[in-house]
């Protein structure tokens, strides 16, 4: 089972760990009831501190992504793919308020800030 | 039984060369975990690995190794810590397969198999004089010595001084190995280098001597912020440590809650939280600490 590190280099570690299984959770290449490698092996794996790697997993664990099943390990949740895709959604949403109080402080109207959106969707794709 | 909380519990104490003194240093060093020690050329940390070590002594003060005090358990806590020094504590004109038999007689714990698959993964000649070693391969084989005495407190003086990125992830990986186990405690001095920062769970701050602060090491980098700005303002320089102007604004150091609005900021790296502290040490007065220490 791997586990990775996904964001901008200039990110707190733990927050790319944190997108990083997320993002694995979502495209089911971690799957609901799944352990997760121990924080140690993870540490290791990753070439990263051990607290770290505790703190990427507590942290998803309060938000419900993982549970800890004590002296087993830490495990992927159950909760049905719907539910997650919700739990997504919010956090995106959260992400493109952010966007949009800098493109209001740009004078950027919302039509052209979708253009942008668009087209830079188009590009990568 | 009570879990020990830390492999090292250092208190009070001072170690006075005459000419440099080590100053009443309390560092705690949680147990499980890595703790990387900063400070410049100078600052105490190669005397304060020693010291821990027992090859300086103490004019004050007391270390517990996993809570056990030394000069009652002193056989119990000279097989518990291993150390790998700045240089090779042995003779270039021996070989391993010399070294390695004082070794099992100094060492009553001394793990053979893992020494013997340890210099078959690093490739690492037995019969070979350590003058022919290069200075990689010399420190990889102090690293194995040191890990295979059966420790659980491992010391490491500048571990990737001097060495190629190459040999250097492996001793990052020798080291993450060793914490395998949740009874290990690692402490290394370091230069700065990005790898070796990065496994380090605590960062430690040495200055002439003084514990300047002991913190988780993401928390430390997360409470300050590396700044650009165009124009330096005077509630600008109230804040600013380690300030540099450049033709085309200045970049400083703050604490996140004083980043001016409108700046563009990034987490530090420990390097950089280094320099710039460093740099504020050395020229602000410290009337207004901002470690409240």
């Amino acid at each position: 089972m791997k586990i990775i590190l996904s964001g901008p280099g200039d990110m707190p570690i733990y927050e790319r760990l944190k997108n990083g299984i997320k993002f694995q959770i979502a495209s089911g290449e971690l799957s609901p009831g799944s352990m997760l490698p121990s924080i140690r092996v993870a540490a290791k794996e990753l070439g990263i501190g051990i607290i770290t790697v505790k703190r990427a997993y507590d942290d998803l664990c309060e938000e419900g992504y993982l549970f800890s099943e004590q002296g087993r390990g830490v495990f992927v949740s159950k909760s049905d793919a719907e539910e997650l895709h919700k739990k997504n959604l919010r956090e995106f949403a959260q992400k493109m308020e952010e966007l949009k109080e800098i493109a209001a402080a740009l004078n950027i109207p919302p039509e052209q800030a979708e253009q942008i959106f668009r087209e830079i969707w188009r590009k990568k794709s | 039984m009570k879990k020990l909380e830390y492999g090292l519990d250092i208190s009070g104490l001072t170690v006075d060369f005459g000419n440099f003194k080590l100053d009443n240093i309390t560092l705690k060093v949680p147990r499980g975990c890595i703790t990387g020690l900063i400070g410049r050329n100078g600052a105490g940390k190669t005397t304060l690995i020693k010291t821990i070590m027992r090859l300086n002594s103490a004019c004050a003060g007391k270390i517990l190794y996993n809570g056990l005090y030394f000069p009652e358990h002193e056989e119990e806590v000279l097989n518990k810590i291993a150390c790998v020094f700045d240089s090779p504590v042995y003779g270039k004109g021996a070989k391993p397969k010399q070294l390695i038999k004082y070794y099992r007689r100094a060492y009553k714990n001394f793990d053979e198999d893992k020494y013997n698959a340890l210099m078959a993964r690093f490739s690492l000649p037995h019969d070979l004089k350590f003058s022919k070693y290069s200075f990689g391969m010399n420190k990889k084989y102090s690293l194995i010595l040191a890990l295979c005495q059966g420790a659980d407190i491992l010391l490491l003086d500048e571990p990737a001084a001097g060495i190629d990125p190459f040999d250097r992830s492996a001793v990052v990986e020798l080291i993450q190995e060793f914490m395998q186990d949740e009874n290990h405690t690692v402490l290394f001095s370091t230069h700065i280098t990005e790898d070796l920062d990065r496994i380090a769970d605590y960062i430690a701050m040495i200055e002439c001597g003084k514990l300047r602060f002991m913190e988780e090491k993401e928390e430390l980098l997360n409470s300050y912020r590396l700044v650009q700005v165009v124009e330096v303002t005077e509630g600008i320089k109230s804040v600013a440590m380690g300030l540099k102007s450049t033709p085309f604004g200045a970049t400083f150091l703050c604490k996140t809650e004083d980043v001016p609005a409108g700046a563009s900021v990034k987490i530090p790296s420990v390097e950089e939280l280094f320099v710039a502290l460093t740099e504020e040490g050395l020229t602000a007065n410290h009337s207004d600490d901002p470690f409240g220490l």
